[in-house]
Parts: C-alpha cells; sequence; structure tokens
C-alpha cells in the first residue's frame, strides 16, 4: 500500500489535531476529535510493529517455557509448557498472532505462580527470566505518548 | 431546545416548585467524565421579584463507563464535604429514578473560570504555583482523612469496613472487575495481584474517608493557583486513607514528565504535607503496598473501559485512549513499585 499506512495515519492524525479541532468550538467535540487524533498517533506507533512484537513474544515465551519444563513441579503444567514450548506461528496476521500470544501469556501467568511456590534455584532462575520478560514485553507495547 | 433540556426543565420545575419561567440555556456536554456524561448549563427562573441565572453541572449516569459506581456514594460526599475545609461544590439534587432524564443522575453547582486539565495544570502560567497547590492539594486530602465519616453521616452512605479488612476489600472488588472485563491476559498485573495477597499491610490506625481518585486532574484550579474544589468523588468509600496517598504518588499520573508526584511535588514532600495535614504517619511498608494496589485498581479501570468499548455499550474516545496509553503506562508503574523497572 503506498503512501504507506503509518503515514496517512500521521497525516490523517496532524489533520484532525490542527485543522479540525481548530475550526470546532471548545467543548465535548473538539476534546474527542483531539483524543482521536492522539489515537490514530499511537495506531499509527502499533501498526508498524503489530506483528514483530508478537513473534518477538511468542519466541521468547516459547523459550521460557522450554527451559521451566525441567524445573516445574506439576506434571500437568509441564506437559502444557511442553506443548506451548514446541509451538509455532503458522500465520503472521496480526489476528491471529495476537489470539497465540495470549494463550501463551495466559500459560505465563500460570507458570509464574507455580514458581513463586518453589523452593530451588531453578525456579528462581526461572522467576528471574519471567520478570524479565514482563518487564521486555512492556516496553514492546510501549506507547510514544503514554505518561509514564 | 433540545431534548435533554426540556426534560431537565420539567425536572427542576418540579423541584423548584416556587421559581418561575425556567429556562435551562447553553446546555453542553463537558469532555472526559470516565464514569458520567458530565454537562454544563445555566439555570434562568424568576423567584419573587428578581430574575437569576445560576451555572450547573448535571452528571447523569451513561449506559456504560469505566467504572461502576453508585451516584448516592458521589452526591453524598459532596453534601458531606460542602461547607468545611474540604472545597467541593454545593450538590443541589439527586435523583435515582430514569424517569427524568432516562438515566439517574445529579445536579451540583458549576464552580466557573476554573482550569482542571492536568496537562494545563503542569504548564505555564499554572506551573510557576506548583509548590503551592501540591501544599493545598495533599494539605486537602490530609483534611479528608481527618474528617470523622460517622460525624459527616458518610458511615450510612458507604459501606462499613473493620480497619483490617480495607485491604481485602479493595483488592477483591478490583480483582473480580479483572476477572469480569479482561479482554486479554495481564501478566504483569496478576503477578502485582499475588505478591499483594502474599504481603498484606498493616491495617490503618482508623478508617477514614477515602476519596478514591485523588489525582492532579480532579480538582479545579482558579488563577491564583489556588484549588478551589475537589471533583470527582464516584469511587469514595471507607478504607485505609494511604489509599488515597498512594494513588496520589502513582507514576502515571506524572503529568510533568518529570519525577514529581501528579506533576507538582517530590514524593516525599508530597507525603510529609500529607502526614503534617491529617495527623497520620505514613507507614512505608504500608504504603508501599497501596501503591502497588494502586496501579492493580488503575488496570482494573482501563480494562473496564476497554471492555466497555468493545462491546459498544460507551465508544467515547476517551476509554480507547486510557485503555492503550494508559493501560501499558500503568503495567510500568506497577513493575516500578515491585522494583523491576527503575
Amino acid at each position: 500500500m503506498k503512501p504507506d499506512p503509518t503515514r496517512f495515519l500521521a497525516v490523517a492524525a496532524g489533520h484532525l489535531l490542527t485543522h479540525t479541532v481548530g475550526a470546532l468550538g471548545p467543548g465535548y467535540e473538539q476534546s474527542s476529535v483531539s483524543v482521536m487524533g492522539l489515537v490514530l498517533t499511537s495506531v499509527a506507533e502499533e501498526f508498524e510493529r503489530a506483528a514483530e512484537r508478537r513473534v518477538a513474544e511468542n519466541r521468547e515465551l516459547r523459550r521460557i517455557f522450554a527451559a521451566a519444563e525441567e524445573v516445574v513441579a506439576s506434571g500437568a503444567l509441564r506437559e502444557k509448557l511442553a506443548c506451548a514450548a514446541r509451538g509455532d506461528d503458522t500465520s503472521l496476521s496480526v489476528s491471529e498472532l495476537e489470539r497465540g500470544n495470549a494463550e501463551l501469556r495466559s500459560l505465563l501467568i500460570e507458570l509464574h505462580a507455580h514458581v513463586e511456590e518453589l523452593d530451588s534455584e531453578q525456579s528462581r532462575k526461572i522467576e528471574q527470566e519471567i520478570w524479565r520478560e514482563l518487564v521486555a514485553s512492556t516496553e514492546r507495547r510501549r506507547l510514544a505518548i503514554g505518561p509514564f | 431546545m433540545t431534548t435533554l433540556e426540556s426534560q431537565l426543565t420539567a425536572y427542576i420545575a418540579h423541584r423548584m416548585p416556587e421559581a418561575r419561567d425556567i429556562q435551562v440555556r447553553d446546555l453542553e456536554r463537558i469532555f472526559g467524565g470516565a464514569s458520567r456524561e458530565t454537562y454544563r448549563f445555566l439555570l434562568c427562573y424568576r423567584a419573587g421579584d428578581g430574575a437569576v441565572e445560576r451555572p450547573l453541572i448535571l452528571r447523569r449516569d451513561p449506559p456504560g463507563s469505566l467504572i461502576e459506581t453508585d451516584r448516592a456514594v458521589e452526591f453524598g460526599a459532596y453534601r458531606a464535604f460542602h461547607g468545611t475545609g474540604v472545597p467541593v461544590p454545593e450538590p443541589l439534587w439527586l435523583e435515582e429514578e430514569a424517569r427524568w432524564l432516562d438515566h439517574p443522575f445529579f445536579v451540583m453547582e458549576q464552580i466557573t473560570g476554573m482550569e482542571s486539565g492536568p496537562s494545563q495544570i503542569v504548564a505555564p502560567p499554572y506551573d510557576q504555583y506548583a509548590e503551592k497547590l501540591a501544599q493545598q492539594k495533599w494539605s486537602i486530602l490530609g483534611e479528608i482523612h481527618r474528617a470523622d465519616p460517622t460525624a459527616l453521616g458518610l458511615d450510612s452512605v458507604m459501606q462499613r469496613v473493620a480497619p483490617e479488612e480495607c485491604w481485602k476489600r479493595e483488592l477483591s472488588h478490583w480483582e473480580r472487575t479483572i476477572d469480569e472485563d479482561e479482554l486479554c491476559p495481564q501478566p504483569v498485573i496478576r503477578a502485582a495481584i499475588r505478591w499483594l495477597r502474599r504481603r498484606p499491610p498493616q491495617p490503618p490506625g482508623r478508617v477514614g474517608v477515602v476519596h478514591g481518585d485523588y489525582r492532579t486532574g480532579n480538582f479545579l484550579v482558579d488563577a491564583d493557583g489556588d484549588i478551589r474544589a475537589i471533583l470527582d468523588w464516584e469511587m469514595a468509600h471507607l478504607g485505609d486513607p494511604l489509599e488515597d496517598l498512594a494513588w496520589s504518588l502513582n507514576p502515571v499520573w506524572r503529568w510533568a514528565h518529570d519525577e514529581r508526584a501528579g506533576g507538582l511535588a517530590p514524593r516525599a514532600e508530597a507525603i510529609r504535607i500529607w502526614e503534617q495535614a491529617s495527623g497520620l504517619r505514613a507507614d512505608p511498608q504500608a504504603l508501599a503496598w497501596w501503591e502497588v494496589f494502586s496501579s492493580v485498581k488503575g488496570q482494573a479501570i482501563w480494562i473496564s473501559g476497554a471492555k466497555e468499548f468493545t462491546d459498544g455499550v460507551n465508544q467515547d474516545m476517551i476509554l480507547v485512549a486510557a485503555s492503550w496509553l494508559m493501560g501499558n503506562s500503568q503495567d510500568r508503574a506497577a513493575l516500578h513499585s515491585l522494583g523491576h523497572l527503575p
């Protein structure tokens, strides 16, 4: 698609934030259009990285699950981890990647809660890896205009 | 005249039978009321020999919102604090029946000519008043926490809670909201919830009135940099006063993009002002607990808004902005409070 969608979104956001907002009198509609413009700048940011960040994150989560297999005490959880670790992103559509990401992140929550209850050096290492990934995943989703 | 104007006129005529020639003018929706639709309007009428004009605010329940709250609690808080050292607009009428304006609502005084936008308050010309605003902001919070809920009559509209139950009730409430409304897994906030359950805070010395959303953006500032009214009491409840202090310190409210709490004062200074005004001590461990909790609560609010928008219940742009922009920042704030992010 040319012009690039990110370019279009940036121009559309700029138009809303300068011309349209200026043309509307102060009030609810003006504020609503302002926010719409800001949201579009975030859509542009997310559009560019949407597939890449999900692929990178899913890969990282599967790596953690593979490393955790030998550490977890529960047979059922170990089996889920092994199954997830062997998985792959067969489609690169954002909705499919997102669906897979949600499944992996649900499993991450289960694994995190499980290793917190274990008392071993290996479990502490997995826990540290999970925290590192939680920080990284939050950074991957960071938006330029976020307040913190 | 719009439908809402005529409905409101009929309602006011019902509430003010002595008034003549009642008119509702310049009705205009105000952006950003996340829990209720907020409108400003001018009420004009004749009483005795004189004409009266009074700017008022209408707060009406929307079909859906960021938070589901009891309007009677919000109205009760305004009524309790009006005329005290905690500045609030005068509340006028609470209407629980939907027949007048399609949804329940209340009406209160409009304090005109004020600024409340957080980005504006931390920018010129208001930024010159940052120290004064900080002093007033956390002193007023101390006043709220000094107040006796029973003497104010608030224990009749707010659910009572024992000191040792404060944290459990709040955490369970917001965890339940996340359980019900989340659209995708929340590993950071789930980890924060487990952390909170493993380390309960010391109970407060006494249960107080908790504003529930005490932050820069929820008070009105005049041109001289004085706080004229504390608004948005929709999440007010009885509980641990540290809940409010922690909420006010949450990094997502750092509107000046530096380390000042609420864009106004260093964290230690804010705590000092609050301690002096409230007569309470902010136990560091308990405060740390409530700071992590504040990110759980914040994320629950953004998650709820995202659900409302996705379900088509409320398609206000603020819900998307809050979910995307605040949601990620809230996770970062949680990681920060838990010591995993500088």
